[in-house]
């Protein structure tokens, strides 16, 4: 059997720890988990360590790329989207797979590894990049919100309010494991979409047929690969790298917990797929109406959309479903963009310490969702154009952190025998390069349409 | 099979000692108390804190761990990252900022 110093060589070793309330509270949760172990609940130890791998995957369902997916149904059909989805999950899990495993071996999350590993100009970059990307994207997480509501007849102040109100209620137990089972209860209801899915009647043959990867339905060459690069970019986001690191560390897992994680991981990946396609099959609906209702704000029209073609429990099921998915990302990403603060400023970063004793970490959390929600709230703000630009901003973080996190993977010295296999890294590489790349092809695409150098 | 990080009280179950009664010597800042005299919230805490690895601790995680020693080819490649960063940072704060107007 190994020892610890094996698996982490350069992590400090103690003789005598001074004992803090973080420690004690996640030793409690740990403390489930050696039960679970000892007494071969296999169902209860799986129940007690899922958690941060389905929360970043679920957390990417969020908002805007649900829009996405179901406007790509309601322009392009099934065809090619239905088998699409789910390969990018299956990419999304190999980095976040390893995102789990260094947090799990080294305890440590990923913006602190970087500073201190890698120096910190990149620290900083990461976190500074990581806080604009995540603000822009918050942004949107309220639009969504707000979409949502406005089915109900309900304004910019009760998203808001909502959204705020979910961030206090889940911060103030001031315990990790509190945190995370009412976001994971939440994140659960990301299933409305496949139950809107199925509210629309969809011809199953067509669902069936749709997985002989039948070509790209149409448009043009430039039209193809922004496409592409928009949704696989975003598949794999940097948020999810710090978020899913962060609090598997947080929640205090360690290398004996790996195959849980991948379990976990695995799983959030799944229902994100799965999610993911359900919006995209109640998107098809609309194309035999050649999506008529969807233009507008930011997809705004869907939920009337839907009502009008399939009837008014669809458009319900889509509009909570899209409240759902904004909530659940306002807490994710507010989340990792607390993590990133606590780790580059070197405090307690801890859902286990309280605010008092982590304030910067609880004020970021608080402070970035306060500020989108101002955002919002500004008479005449460009929310659009800050919407479609939130993953464009990502392009430039997405394969600078991809590249570090690769990097920390295969650092024997962190990871010992943990680090990256030959084989792990030959696909992980390949798809961190495919993922990275199309990102960055993004970005610059968008670059070059709005200087007119190529056209839209 | 890949081994597994053994976790503090596995080590004391594989040595056939009672948790409670080997930890304060161990792990605990306090090694010169008797068990006995450890009151029960204490006794409590040290036991919970026993489920932890030791690089778990927040004492532990607090310490930095040393700069990475970096190949020249890293180095270089760290270095193209830092171009590559500025241009696209570039292209990115125009693209963004032209369709906020």
């Amino acid at each position: 059997m190994s020892t610890p110093e094996a698996a982490a060589p350069l992590l400090g070793r103690v003789g005598g720890p001074q004992i803090t309330d973080e420690d004690l509270a996640r030793s409690h949760d740990r403390s489930r988990v050696h039960h679970a172990r000892r007494h071969s609940k296999r169902w209860r130890l799986l129940w007690l360590l899922v958690g941060p791998g389905i929360l970043a995957m679920l957390g990417e369902n969020d908002g805007p790329s649900m829009i996405a997916y179901a406007a790509d149904g309601a322009q392009y059909g099934l065809g090619f989207f239905v088998p699409f989805i789910p390969v990018l999950f299956a990419m999304a899990f190999i980095c976040q797979e390893m995102c789990m495993r260094v947090g799990a071996v080294t305890h440590r999350g990923y913006g602190e590894l970087v500073l201190q590993r890698y120096g910190r100009v990149w620290g900083w970059f990461g976190a500074g990049d990581l806080t604009l990307t995540n603000l822009v994207t918050l942004v949107a997480e309220f639009v969504s919100i707000r979409v949502g509501l406005a089915y109900f007849h309900l304004g910019s102040g009760v998203a808001v309010a909502l959204g705020l109100a979910l961030v206090a209620f889940t911060l103030s137990g001031g315990r990790y494991w509190r945190w995370e089972r009412i976001v994971l209860g939440m994140a659960l209801f990301n299933g409305l979409f496949l139950v809107a899915a199925v509210l629309v009647k969809p011809h199953v043959g067509a669902i069936a047929g749709s997985f002989d990867f039948s070509p790209f339905p149409g448009g043009s060459f430039n039209t193809l690969l922004l496409l592409l690069a928009s949704t696989i970019g975003a598949t794999v986001t940097p948020w999810m790298i710090f978020f899913q690191q962060s609090a598997s560390a947080d929640k205090g897992m360690t290398p004996r917990d790996v195959k849980h994680g991948r379990y976990d991981t695995a799983a959030g990946a799944v229902l994100a797929a799965i999610f993911g396609v359900g919006a995209l099959i109640a998107g098809a609906a609309l194309l035999s109406h050649n999506g008529s209702g969807i233009q507008g704000f930011a997809g705004a029209g869907f939920p009337e959309a839907f009502k009008r073609v399939a009837g008014s429990a669809v458009g319900t099921v889509f509009a909570l479903g899209l409240i759902e998915a904004g909530a659940v990302a306002i807490l994710t990403i507010s989340a990792s963009t607390a993590y990133a603060a606590g780790e580059c400023v070197g405090v307690s970063h801890s859902f286990n310490s309280s605010p008092r004793k982590a304030g910067v970490f609880y004020a970021a959390n608080a402070g970035i969702a306060l500020l989108a929600a101002t955002v919002i709230l500004i008479p005449g703000a460009p929310l659009l154009a800050i919407a479609l630009n939130a993953n464009v901003l990502a392009t430039v973080l997405l394969p600078v952190s991809l590249v570090f996190m690769v990097m920390l993977a295969n650092d024997k010295g962190l990871m010992g025998e943990w680090a990256n296999k030959r084989s792990t890294n030959a696909i992980g590489i390949a798809v961190i390069a495919f993922v990275g790349l199309c990102g960055a092809a993004y970005g610059i695409d968008s670059f070059l349409q709005t200087i007119h150098l190529i056209g839209s | 099979m890949k081994t597994k990080a053994p976790l503090i009280n596995d080590a004391h179950r594989s040595s056939g000692a009672h948790p409670s009664s080997t930890h304060p010597s161990s792990i605990h800042p306090s090694s010169s108390i008797q068990e006995q005299d450890l009151q029960p919230q204490e006794r409590f805490e040290d036991e919970l804190i026993m489920n932890l690895e030791r690089d778990q601790f927040v004492a532990e995680t607090s310490r930095p761990v040393p700069r990475a020693a970096l190949s020249a080819r890293a180095t270089a490649g760290l270095w193209l990252l830092r171009v590559f960063v500025v241009l696209v940072s570039m292209m990115v704060i125009y693209t963004f900022v032209d369709q906020l107007h």
